[in-house]
Parts: C-alpha cells; structure tokens; sequence
C-alpha cells in the first residue's frame, strides 16, 4: 500500500541543515496497522508528513498504491490525499473559525457530495467520535481531547484506505485513548483501512500489528506482533 | 461552498468591514470616472449638426455707431465676398461664432413654458456655410423678416422641450417669433459638449461677425490677402481671421485637460485603494496559512485554494459594491445633474466590473503565493 525507498529528508534553515529522516526504507502492506515509536524531534512527524503527501522528500522514492507519486500533477496529488488518506495530525490543525461539523465536513467539500449528504456523514463521523452533542461548537469551546476527537472524526469522514495518526491518543487520558483506539482498530478490522499511527505509549503501540522505531532521522528496529 | 464562504466572512467580519468600506469608496470613485467619461464619450460621438471644414471665422469691427453704416459697409463685405472666387459661400452671425468664447442665450415661453436656449442670430445663408441639414421646415430667408413675428429655427431638442410631440412648425414662442424650421443637432460649443437648445432668428443689424467658408485649397497666403481686402474695404474696421477648426480644438482642450487631470487624480486615488487591498489581502491571506494547509491536506487543489479566496475576495467587494450602487442609484432618481439614466446605468455597470477585476487581480497573486507552498510547510507555520 505504502512503499517508502530510500527517503532522505533534510530541512534548512539559514543557519542549520537538519538531516530528519536519513535513507528510510519501510513498506506498508494493504490492511496494515503499524506504529512508529521514537524520542521526540526524531522524524517520526516528518515521515507520517511524506507518506500522507503533506511534504516532499528531499531524496527518494514514494509509490502509493502501488503508483510512484514523484511526477504527479498537483491535481491528482490533491485527489490522492483528498480520497486514499485520512491525516489526523499531532496538534489537530482545525479550523477554528468554522463550527465542528463544517471542520469534520471540510475534505468531502473537494468531493463531488451533496451539501445534505456532507452534512449527514460529518454528523455519522461525529456520532462515531463521540461529539454528537458538540456539532455547533466552535474548536476554541473545546478540551484537547474534543479537539482531537474532532480531528479524528475529519479524517474518517471520507472513508480513506490509509489513515495517518500523529500521536492521536497523546492528549486524551486513558479511557478516552482507549476509545479512540478501539476506533482505530475497528476501522482496521471492518474496513482494512491500512492506517499508520505515531505514539509514545508503548501499551498502544503492542495493540497494533508491527512497530517500527525511530531514531535520529533513521529505523532502527522493527517488532511484529501477534494480537 | 457559498455558504461555507459566508460563515468565515461573518466570523471575520471587523477585516471584512474595513475591506467592504474601502471597495465602497473606490466603487463610487469609479462610478464618478465611469459616469463622466461614458458622458463625455456619448457627447463626443453625437453628430455635431455642423461641419468646420474650411470654415473661418472672420471677426469684423466697423469702430461705428452708425446703423445706416453698419448697413452699408455690411452690403460692401457681401459684395467683395461675392466676387472673391476662394469664398465659397459666407453668412453674418451675431458674435456667437460655432467654438468661440462669446455664448448668448435666452428664455422662450411656449403655453406657459419657459425653456432657456442658446439664441443665435444669423443671415439666410448660414445653414450652408457650416452644413447645417433641416430635419423639417426651412431655413429663413431675407423675404421673411417682415412677415408676422420673427421667422426662427430651432433645434429638435427645443422642439420637444418647448412642444412635446407637437408639430414645431408654424407655433409662436415669445409672442414675436414663429418657427419656421427644425435642425437636428447643433454642438456649437466644443466636440463634448452635451446637445443643447439652440434657436436661429435672423441678423440684427448690429449682427456683423462673419462665417466664411473657402474653397478647397486655399493657404495662408490667400488668408492674408482676404483680411487686408477686407481692411482696405473701410477706415478703421478691425479685421481678425481664425479657423474654426483650430477654435474647436481650444475649445476641446478646456474641457478635456481638467477631466484628464480629475481621471488622473482618481485613478491615483483608485491605485491606492487597490495597493491598499492588495496590502489588506495579502496579510489576511498569509495569516490563513495555517487554513490553507489544512485544506490542502484534505485534498484541495491550488486551483480550488485561489478560486476559494477569490471566491470570498468577490464577495466581500459585492456587499461594498452593493452599498455604493444604493448610493449611486440616487443620482439618477433625484435627478441632481441633467443627465440621461443610461450614463448612470453604464457607470454602474463598468464601477462593478472595475471592482471585480481590481478584487480578482488583488486576491490573486496572495492566493497563489499562499496556494503553492506544501501543505506540511503551511502546517508548520501555524
Ligand atoms: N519545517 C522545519 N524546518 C526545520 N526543521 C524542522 C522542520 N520540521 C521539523 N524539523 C526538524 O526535524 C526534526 C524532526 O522533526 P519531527 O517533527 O519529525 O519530530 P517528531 O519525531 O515528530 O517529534 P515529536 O515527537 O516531538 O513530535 C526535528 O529536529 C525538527 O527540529
Ligand atoms: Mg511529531
């Protein structure tokens, strides 16, 4: 599903080169819950980043799909994250003027989806996340874990293949990230939505098929296992 | 999507407000230019009614108080005219010459209307000096001074003003004239001036400018020896020779240099309104950054990106526009200037146009800049 080659990522900045990710090789089979575990500031944001299309890498080789993405129109770029990916990101990145349920609403706006029909599976995603009740909120009437629920619901809206977690249950207390969890391992289950999930919590990550660590900008190791 | 657009236009709505009052200033700017030179622009492609073509005006002063005079040396004129082979044709006109400064006018009655007009008195051969077509009746003639009251033309304009739908000819105005003839136009004035009123009654005595017209080909050689023959006809006449050609295009200037320098003090104004904008847009664009990552991220083309904040950019300039054609609309309907609803009608129409591609042009280089970043860079931003 995933098939990563040779990645190099290098950001600059004036005063600094900052090697994120150095020669990653990783591939994600169809139906594949993986975790990426790793110390802060090692890559792990950067690579979720690439796979989702957000970045580009600096070197190296991405096929989504089986489709080597490098020479993609903008266009067909836009419809790959728009249909195939679901980004739930570390820092939720809503849209704080616009109410929850336009939030959730916002990638099936670049669809071909009726204004009802937004509405309704927005509210079905919402329902799923557990913020039935907030649809009329604004994002800054919201704790942290709400925010992130709301993230979480956006990015299940479109029924995407992958969905991309950026450390989705690091705000919520336990029982809440056993929720959110427990949505994502369904979603794997009933949909064989491949989906990819950073985390710090070790429990969590061993719920999930294989975990690759991260370290320094490089694999450095990778588990299996059995559930 | 239109929806979507007016509620982040409402929750913005303080930035919003200011960009709306600064598109309802520059709209009723531009509404100003628009309405004037769609004006001036009508006037300019009105026929004139006359032609200047080798017409000159010829300035005579015979320095006497002397009516019997006056007449004599008047019929002198005519007759060295006549035998002048380069004159084609030439009538006397009060001091009014077409495109000169000396303007008379007057008001005539009509069933207890009162209209004002230009007033003109010329000889019988005026018409065909400057070209002058009949719409309807004819011209006067030297026979028809003794007939009951005045034998007068006027123009269609006057006719309607001073008639409605009524036949003009044969009606009496002022009690003492009575119209013999009806012209179409007559723009006597400059090549913008709005079509006026204008009435010809036959020459008073006193009357003695004169319209020449020259046969083709005639140079100043021929204009010097017109104005000496002229001279040498009388002791102290005073002789002054121009073309009204030349007039015309003195008097186009007077009116054309003020409205240029008005254009060019709005368009500055206009410039920097837009500069403004484009200052105000550009900032709330790159403040969105964080925004247009994230629509980005779930699937937004750059095209949709630009297309969406040009999209709020054209709906915010409607609600300004909005305000100013309701000002704009009261010109017209308390009639505050004498002009036709139709100027107003196309100075609305091009202001909105001008404000669309002004709003268009401003959004759009913000919105790329802010569209082509990767969606993870804008992320970052935040
Ligand atoms: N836009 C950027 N410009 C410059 N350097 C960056 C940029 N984004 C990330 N980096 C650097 O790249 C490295 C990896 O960052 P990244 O965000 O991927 O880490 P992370 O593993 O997600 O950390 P955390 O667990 O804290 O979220 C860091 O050293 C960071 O400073
Ligand atoms: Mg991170």
């Amino acid at each position: 599903m995933i098939h990563l080659k040779n990645i190099e990522k290098v950001y600059r900045t004036d005063t600094v080169e900052t090697l994120a990710l150095n020669n990653i090789t990783l591939q994600i089979e169809k139906g594949e819950f993986l975790s990426i575990m790793g110390p802060s500031g090692c890559g792990k944001s950067t690579l979720l980043n690439i796979m989702g299309l957000l970045d580009e890498p600096t070197k190296g080789q991405i096929n989504l799909d089986t489709q080597e993405i490098s020479d993609f129109s903008d266009k067909k770029l836009s419809r790959f994250r728009n249909q195939k990916i679901g980004f739930i990101f570390q820092s939720y990145h809503l849209i704080n003027d616009l109410p929850v349920l336009d939030n959730v609403e916002l990638p099936l706006l670049y669809r071909d989806v009726s204004s009802a029909e937004r509405r309704r599976l927005a509210a079905e995603a919402l329902e799923k996340v557990g913020l039935a009740n907030r649809m009329k909120h604004y994002p800054s009437q919201l704790s942290g874990g709400q925010k992130q629920r709301v993230a979480i619901a956006r990015a299940i809206v479109g029924q995407p293949e992958i969905i991309l977690a950026d450390e989705p249950t690091g705000n919520l207390d336990s029982a809440m990230g056993n929720e959110i969890m427990e949505i994502l391992e369904n979603l794997n289950r009933a949909d064989r939505t491949t989906i990819v999930m950073v985390t710090h919590d070790e429990n969590m990550a061993r719920r999930t098929h294989r975990l690759v660590r991260l370290f320094d900008g490089s694999l450095v190791s990778s588990n299996t296992f059995v559930n | 999507m239109l929806n979507h657009i007016f509620k982040l236009i409402w929750k913005k709505k303080k930035s919003n407000f200011l960009m709306m009052l600064e598109i309802f200033v520059s709209f009723l700017i531009l509404f100003a230019v628009w309405s004037l030179s769609v004006y001036t622009y009508r006037n300019y492609v009105t026929p004139a009614g006359l032609s200047t073509d080798r017409v000159w005006a010829v300035y005579l002063q015979f320095n006497t108080d002397s009516d019997s005079l006056r007449r004599i040396n008047c019929d002198l004129v005519s007759q060295y005219l006549k035998g002048n082979r380069g004159i084609e044709s030439f009538a006397f006109s009060s001091s009014n010459l077409p495109f000169g400064f000396s303007t008379m006018n007057n008001q005539f009655e009509y069933g207890g209307k009162s209209v004002m007009s230009d007033n003109l008195a010329v000889s019988a051969d005026y018409p065909s000096v400057l070209g002058i077509q009949m719409l309807s009746g004819r011209w006067f003639t030297a026979a028809d001074t003794v007939g009951s009251g005045k034998p007068v033309v006027i123009t269609r304009r006057l006719a309607a003003e001073l008639f409605g739908k009524e036949e003009p000819i044969g009606k009496r105005i002022s009690t003492d004239r009575r119209v013999v003839g009806v012209v179409d136009y007559f723009r006597h004035k400059s090549s913008f001036q709005a079509d006026e009123n204008a009435l010809f009654e036959p020459m008073n005595i006193w009357d003695n400018d004169l319209l020449v017209k020259v046969a083709p080909g005639t140079d100043a050689e021929f204009e010097a020896q017109l104005a000496r023959s002229i001279q040498k006809l009388g002791k102290d006449w005073t002789v002054e020779i121009q073309h009204l050609d030349n007039m015309k295009s003195t008097q186009d200037k007077t009116i054309l240099i003020p409205i240029l320098i008005l254009f060019g003090v709005c368009g500055f104004l206009v410039f920097n309104v837009g500069l403004g904008l484009f200052g105000v847009l550009f900032q709330n664009i790159s403040r969105r950054r964080g925004e247009i990552g994230i629509r980005r991220a779930v699937g937004a083309t750059k095209k949709q990106i630009m297309r969406y904040f040009i999209s709020e950019t054209l709906v915010i300039a409607t609600f300004g526009v909005a305000l100013g054609v309701f000002f704009a609309v009261q010109i017209p309907l308390l009639n505050v200037f004498d002009v036709e609803g139709s100027v107003y009608f196309w100075g609305i129409v091009l202001a909105t146009l001008s404000i669309y591609g002004i709003a268009v042009l401003c959004a759009f280089y913000p919105s790329r800049q802010a569209a082509v970043i990767y969606p993870a860079v804008a992320l970052h931003e935040e």
